[in-house]
């Protein structure tokens, strides 16, 4: 969010920089001069930021956790008073396990010594405990969950897509670019008439390949990226889009492409070199 | 020398110790004879709460870059100025109302430019639904009363916090002959907000709106619709539920049969959203839970 802010705000400086100096070039130049004069075109580039978000709840933290078992402590403590006799049918086994559960969660907020001792005969109990434990193979209680750790974490696959399923990863390609591995975003050059998203989708494709599901979320950049240039070539820009992945993976195409994996923020930073990092860092979620 | 090994004790977060001894006794109420704490106690987030993260995480960066809009404050235009109905220099006309002339011009005032600050959040979720019974008998009402009690889990002052109203009782406004009289209870609303909200929308998007076979998506209007009305400039979202989806929430459904009858429901998402186009965006936020949408 604040990224986003942040970059909204460099972008729009960037376009009144880049007017103002336009501006003041005509009028200390005052007068009509040859086109060669000029100086080149920027060279003007799309990236996507291809984003799979969290498909896992975030794990509250130890502070949290003791957050919120005192406020749900506090608030069982204070709740208004229950109508048992409107919602239960009396003697019925919906309401004796309504009643039994909400023993066991106050005794757990509470400490066990909480609550009266029910004065029921054993064979009751057992009765009732019997009738219980069916109702709840009935409904199919008790089935385990599904661990919250994948395969892929363990075993480090970074292009599995199902890997980090508690934060947002990022699609990140190994590019052979000038004899070296360089690790960057899917990008691709802004063809002629056409607009800056319709190249972000079509540069996907190209270097990604057709067998994903992606969304494009606007169709203005969140960002920017003026990578340094050697003297006389023309200046570069990079635009960011941010994107969704909704289904497939990334096959990629092309023989520049060598390698693609789905990283953190954190693991990106430890991929690309030091100046891309500082150009892109503020796109990235921290969550 | 082997180093020694400190015993790390598993602390648990959610056991308490020993509440301490009482040593004064608390004030009592007069007419209760409860022991009066004497600070507020009011209680907050009990559970974290899924939709809000993933609003959080996810949809309030997205929602920013969709709506955002490039221009400059300086340069925007500023809205024409309308005399006021009444002459406000004279003394008669100070402190009383006074709209410009030809009304206040609420569709036509333009969204406000998006900052970090107002971007699209859901502020409330109102729902309500009518009783038609309950004018010719009160008690007809008891049965929608405790449906949207199991629904929201809203109570009255719940949670000790005095700004939560609970379930609230509509009465009615006007007379209108064979129909409705002054002071009549005609229905039940509730508003949602915080934490209550987003599991109430959690379990409409997931039980409720799958479950409902004539459901395709709430219903867009037609394209050649007055972009002015004030609906369409208010940012609000709203729908209605027909009485059978009420057995498909999960908190009726296990004892249904405790309910006199199946009430239906308008459920409003309020959002943040003003100005020109506040619906539309709306309904972007709105989608962006799930609800889908269809036009027809």
């Amino acid at each position: 969010m604040i990224c986003g802010n942040k970059f909204a705000r460099c972008f729009k400086q960037q376009l009144d920089q880049a007017a103002s100096t336009k501006m003041s070039a005509a009028a200390r130049l005052g007068r009509r001069t040859l086109a060669t004069v000029a100086s080149p075109r920027p060279l003007i580039t799309t990236a996507v930021i291809l984003n799979r978000s969290p498909i896992l709840t975030r794990s509250p933290s130890l502070f949290e956790r003791a957050y919120y078992a005192y406020q749900a402590r506090i608030r069982r403590a204070l709740h208004n008073p229950f109508p048992y006799d409107f919602y239960f049918k009396q003697g019925s086994l919906l309401e004796k396990r309504f009643i039994q559960e909400e023993r066991k969660r106050e005794r757990r907020a509470f400490g066990p010594s909480f609550g009266a001792q029910e004065d029921v005969s054993e064979e009751e109990r057992a009765a009732t405990k019997a009738a219980l434990d069916t109702l709840a193979q009935q409904e199919g209680e008790g089935e385990d969950l599904l661990p919250r750790v994948h395969p892929s974490d363990s075993n480090r696959d970074y292009q599995s897509l199902d890997r980090k399923g508690r934060r947002n990863i990022y699609l990140l390609l190994q590019t052979l670019e000038s004899g070296r591995d360089v690790w960057r975003f899917p990008r691709g050059t802004l063809q002629k008439e056409e607009l800056l998203h319709e190249a972000a989708q079509r540069d996907l494709q190209t270097e990604c390949g057709e067998y994903m599901d992606s969304w494009i979320v606007s169709r203005k950049p969140v960002g920017v990226y003026k990578p340094t240039v050697s003297n006389g070539s023309p200046e570069e820009l990079t635009f960011f889009f941010k994107a969704h992945i909704m289904a497939g993976q990334c096959r990629p195409q092309g023989e520049s492409v060598k390698d693609f994996a789905w990283l953190t923020k954190q693991e990106v930073e430890s991929r690309v070199d030091g100046k891309y990092w500082s150009g892109i860092r503020d796109m990235l979620s921290d969550y | 020398m082997c180093p020694s090994v400190v015993p790390t004790v598993e602390r648990s977060v959610v056991r308490f110790g020993r509440a301490p001894r009482i040593t004064k006794h608390l004030r009592r109420d007069r007419r209760t004879n409860l022991p009066q704490p004497h600070v507020n106690v009011v209680t907050r987030d009990f559970a974290p709460s899924r939709l809000e993260d993933h609003y959080y995480a996810t949809l309030r960066d997205d929602l920013m870059y969709m709506t955002y809009k490039h221009e400059n404050p300086e340069t925007r235009k500023k809205p024409r100025e309308i005399r006021l109905k009444f002459d406000p220099d004279d003394p008669y006309t100070k402190n009383r109302k006074n709209p410009p002339v030809g009304g206040s011009q609420l569709g036509r005032k333009p969204a406000p430019l998006v900052t970090p600050e107002n971007v699209l959040r859901l502020e409330t979720i109102s729902i309500h639904t009518m009783v038609k019974e309950a004018i010719s008998n009160k008690s007809n009402i008891l049965g929608a009363i405790m449906a949207l009690r199991a629904l929201t889990g809203e109570t009255h002052k719940g949670g000790g916090r005095h700004a939560v109203e609970g379930i609230q009782i509509v009465k009615g406004k006007k007379s209108v002959g064979g129909w409705i009289r002054p002071g009549v209870p005609v229905g039940v609303k509730v508003d949602l907000k915080g934490q209550s909200m987003y599991d109430f929308l959690g379990t409409l998007v997931e039980f409720v709106l799958p479950r409902m076979r004539d459901f395709n998506g709430v219903v867009l209007p037609p394209q050649s619709s007055s972009v002015n009305s004030p609906s369409a400039v208010s940012g609000v979202v709203s729908f209605g539920l027909p009485p059978s989806a009420m057995g498909l929430f999960p908190q009726v459904e296990v004892n249904l049969d405790a309910y006199p009858k199946s009430y239906g429901m308008h459920i409003h998402f309020v959002t943040n959203a003003t100005g020109l186009g506040a619906q539309n965006r709306a309904r972007t936020l709105v989608s962006g839970f799930q609800i889908p949408f269809l036009r027809r």
